[in-house]
């Protein structure tokens, strides 16, 4: 009897366990909550960069590239991008200069037409995410 | 107590020959549980050696004297648990369920005491971000806090069968098994009371 | 099949075997734009690629659980299925949304379908996974209610078990975590903190619970174990996933602006994420050495074995290689991950839905419980191209990655991305070529369906034993 391992009681370490973990991740999830003030650079989300942020999102720049690490892995880390490249105008340059039909054999980014005031906002939302506090990551100015 | 407590063992043993007591599925999962507390206090050794100033310092303002207080509210509730561990094993489920119930009040107190010296430390502007020590010091006993809190859960569990005349000598396994994880919870206190609150 | 309206399940798994040719055929051509830069530039740039890639493998994954709900649901509750009508309506439902979606992402450019779909109204779109448009979510939302409730219903009429309870479970969590898709605020930090619950309570939360049970079906069914006994390895599992992967979350933490103690809370819970899939891999091994019979079909048993060691290798081993922080600072966002993702998605979810299919299929084509000898060994012979490509194709991206982590990371002389990622790409030809073997195991593997089908010992019609 005292071998017993029962469902019943696996069962309620199932449920005790789930509840217990997700009470703790809940609570921790509160203090990020209180603590991402002093680090997520909020003070710096302007309308501009909200309409940097739309403008990443609907053009599917994730796809290709990572920001703060997360994303695809086929071009360059772009939360650290401001200072790699001195600044809003390096970037503006850049997404401008892509040729309509790429270049032959290599990867490029294509040319997606942005008006001045679209590449500023772009420029000015990996502004913001380059303020953020990341901990120090990216290890250095690559990304 | 520690009379008891060897009384315990040998006439457990005489009795049941098979150990551990209680549920096997519980001590998987206290195995499992200790087995994380034993890599939070490792990770908590690891960073202290390289900032011994920084957690000393901050080591100091913690309140000794009512975690002591909390030391002894959980080795007495522990003795609860035992006395009603030995009642159930005579078949005197009124009794098994006052221990339990006496035990489960002793966590309550614990939980008290703690509640007060977090809000102390809120007051003060101490979150999980002041610095490495406090981190630590209040990722390790939350975490601690919340098995207390499980543990009663558990315990009043038990309680409440044992108050219905749910076990019997043959069969309590029940309350083995909750005085099990009762038992892993105070003792992951007694390792964390010394690391994080006196030695330095 | 004991139950008439099991028969749903039919048209789910062959939906899913045609978008997984699909999403492998994507593959190949991403794997080769990695070294032919310009390859198929610019009808069909690598994001839209990639898109489609990952999008159809979560597609074809949620058609493979939810046709193996629809199996194994009515033959555990001992019922018919609620409503097999529903079932059916929402598969098509399913179908054309996806296939609008997917057509969407090919021939309208992003931002264009962006626009279409009124993206503005409450803009969803453009996040790693998650770039359905808003439309398309709520259709997901709508077909994962529908199927909920068919599901739900069923069970709460029927014999209620550990196995389907953890499937509702299971299902529940996916429907309800998916809802934080549509929560995406301006504030970075907080889109990506929690657009993880999405994804990481998904494949290292939820969806471990749907794979598990499934895993639990499959061996009751192949090994003849007692229930109980499975049923008891199968809560102490999940029990285990769920606490070692909901703060296990933390190891995403590190670096996009959440505060640092998630790496200590990260490293710690989530080096402990593989002791639940090891213990998978010993409970399978564990019960087929214990079988009370022999079962007809070897394929299903291969698949259901191989699992349970590759989601070990892949989600367990290869996620704990750079799952602490201070490794992590180095590998996070390289191909290391792009390693683990392709070996942990293999090994855990795409060959667990592999496992139903191949254990089912024979008796929602009215045959015996195995199909023949001949479609068998052609099945085995696509179990092991897949397996072993799939092998290669994770160590090769890891040799890949550990170069990257150190020529433009960790060495004194950091260079930028585009010269390291020409350095490595030796490593991404070797890729590629372990990609095709990979389709030619996939091709072998929708052959191993037409073989043999004629042969004597598959024709049989099945009788109430051998479908038990």
């Amino acid at each position: 009897m005292s071998q017993a391992f029962t469902k019943a009681m696996a069962r309620n370490i199932f449920y005790g366990g789930s509840v217990f973990f997700i009470l703790l991740f809940l609570a921790l999830t509160f203090d990020t909550h209180n603590a991402w003030p002093q680090r997520d650079n909020h003070e710096a989300i302007t309308e501009k960069v909200s309409e940097g942020k739309r403008l990443w999102e609907e053009n599917n720049c994730i796809g290709c590239h990572t920001l703060l690490g997360e994303g695809a892995y086929f071009a360059p880390e772009l939360g650290n991008v401001f200072k790699r490249y001195g600044g809003k105008d390096g970037i503006k340059a850049f997404i401008m200069s892509r040729p309509k039909e790429g270049v032959p054999g290599r990867r490029s980014m294509p040319q997606f037409n942005f008006s001045d005031a679209e590449l500023d906002a772009i420029a000015e939302f990996l502004e913001y995410v380059s303020g953020m506090n990341t901990a120090n990551w990216p290890p250095n100015i690559q990304g | 107590m520690r009379g008891i407590l060897m009384d315990t063992v040998v006439r457990h043993e005489q009795a049941r020959p098979g150990y551990p007591p209680g549920d096997l599925a519980i001590w998987i999962f206290i195995l499992a549980e200790l087995l994380v507390f034993a890599i939070f206090f490792a990770a908590y050794a690891f960073a202290r050696s390289g900032q011994a100033e920084l957690f000393n310092h901050y080591q100091a303002t913690l309140n000794r004297d009512t975690a002591l207080f909390n030391t002894l509210a959980l080795l007495t509730s522990s003795y609860f648990v035992v006395r009603g561990v030995v009642a159930a094993r005579e078949g005197n489920n009124a009794l098994c369920a006052r221990w339990l119930w006496a035990a489960v009040a002793m966590g309550g107190l614990f939980l008290v005491i703690k509640a007060s010296e977090y809000a102390d430390h809120f007051a003060a502007g101490v979150s999980l971000s002041s610095n490495t020590f406090y981190m630590f010091y209040l990722s390790l006993t939350f975490f601690h806090f919340m098995h207390v809190i499980l543990g009663m859960v558990i315990l009043a569990a038990v309680a409440v069968k044992a108050g219905r005349d749910g076990y019997s000598p043959d069969d309590h396994t029940g309350v083995e098994t909750g005085a099990s994880y009762w038992h892993m919870v105070d003792m992951v206190w007694l390792i964390l009371f010394p690391l994080v609150y006196v030695m330095r | 099949m004991q139950y008439q309206s099991q028969a749903v399940a039919k048209p789910y798994f062959i939906a899913a075997i045609g978008l997984f040719v699909g999403q492998i055929l994507f593959g190949l051509i991403l794997g080769l734009q990695y070294v032919i830069g310009d390859f198929m530039f610019p009808e069909i740039p690598f994001n839209v690629a990639r898109m489609v890639h990952t999008n159809l493998l979560i597609v074809w994954l949620l058609f493979g659980f939810m046709g193996a709900a629809y199996y194994l649901v009515p033959e555990e509750a001992e019922r018919e299925l609620f409503s097999p009508g529903l079932a059916i309506l929402m598969f098509w439902i399913f179908l054309v949304a996806g296939a609008l979606t997917i057509l969407g992402y090919l021939l309208v450019p992003y931002s264009g379908l962006a626009e279409l779909t009124q993206n503005s109204v409450l803009p969803t779109m453009g996040r790693e996974f998650l770039e359905q448009p808003t439309i398309t979510k709520l259709g997901i939302v709508v077909v994962a209610l529908a199927f909920l409730f068919n599901i739900g219903m069923t069970i709460l009429k029927g014999r209620k078990t550990a196995v389907s309870l953890v499937l509702l479970i299971g299902l529940l969590g996916l429907a309800v975590m998916f809802l934080f898709s549509f929560y995406n605020p301006d504030n970075l930090a907080k889109d990506k903190y929690y657009w993880w619950w999405v994804v990481h309570l998904w494949v290292e939360g939820v969806w471990e619970l749907i794979l598990g049970s499934i895993l639990a079906f499959v061996l009751i069914k192949t090994t003849g174990v007692d229930r109980e006994v499975i049923e008891k390895w199968l809560y102490v599992i999940i029990a285990m996933t769920l606490i070692t992967g909901i703060i296990g979350t933390g190891h995403h933490y590190y670096w996009i602006g959440a505060p640092e103690y998630w790496q200590w809370w990260g490293s710690i819970f989530s080096a402990l994420e593989p002791i639940p899939f090891f213990m998978m891999t010993v409970f399978a091994f564990n019960m087929v050495n214990r079988r009370r019979r022999n079962h007809p079909n070897k394929a299903a048993v291969l698949w259901a074995m191989g699992t349970a060691v590759m989601a070990f290798l892949g989600a367990g081993v290869w996620g704990f290689l750079h799952t602490l922080a201070p490794i992590n600072y180095y590998t996070h966002g390289t191909q290391i991950t792009a390693a683990h993702g392709h070996m942990a998605f293999y090994g855990a979810y795409v060959m667990i839905v592999l496992t139903m299919i191949s254990y089912a299929m024979p008796m929602l084509r009215g045959r015996t419980a195995a199909p023949s000898n001949r479609s068998q060994v052609v099945e085995m012979w696509s179990f092991w191209l897949m397996t072993v490509s799939i092998v290669f194709i994770t160590l090769f991206l890891t040799g890949a990655g550990i170069l990257q982590v150190y020529l433009q990371r960790y060495s004194g002389d950091p260079l930028p991305f585009m010269v390291v990622q020409d350095k490595i790409a030796m490593f991404y030809w070797m890729r590629e070529v372990a990609g095709a073997v990979f389709m030619v195991g996939l091709i072998a593997y929708v052959a191993s369906f037409f073989v043999g089908s004629r042969d004597p010992e598959a024709t049989a019609v099945a009788g109430d034993s051998a479908a038990a």
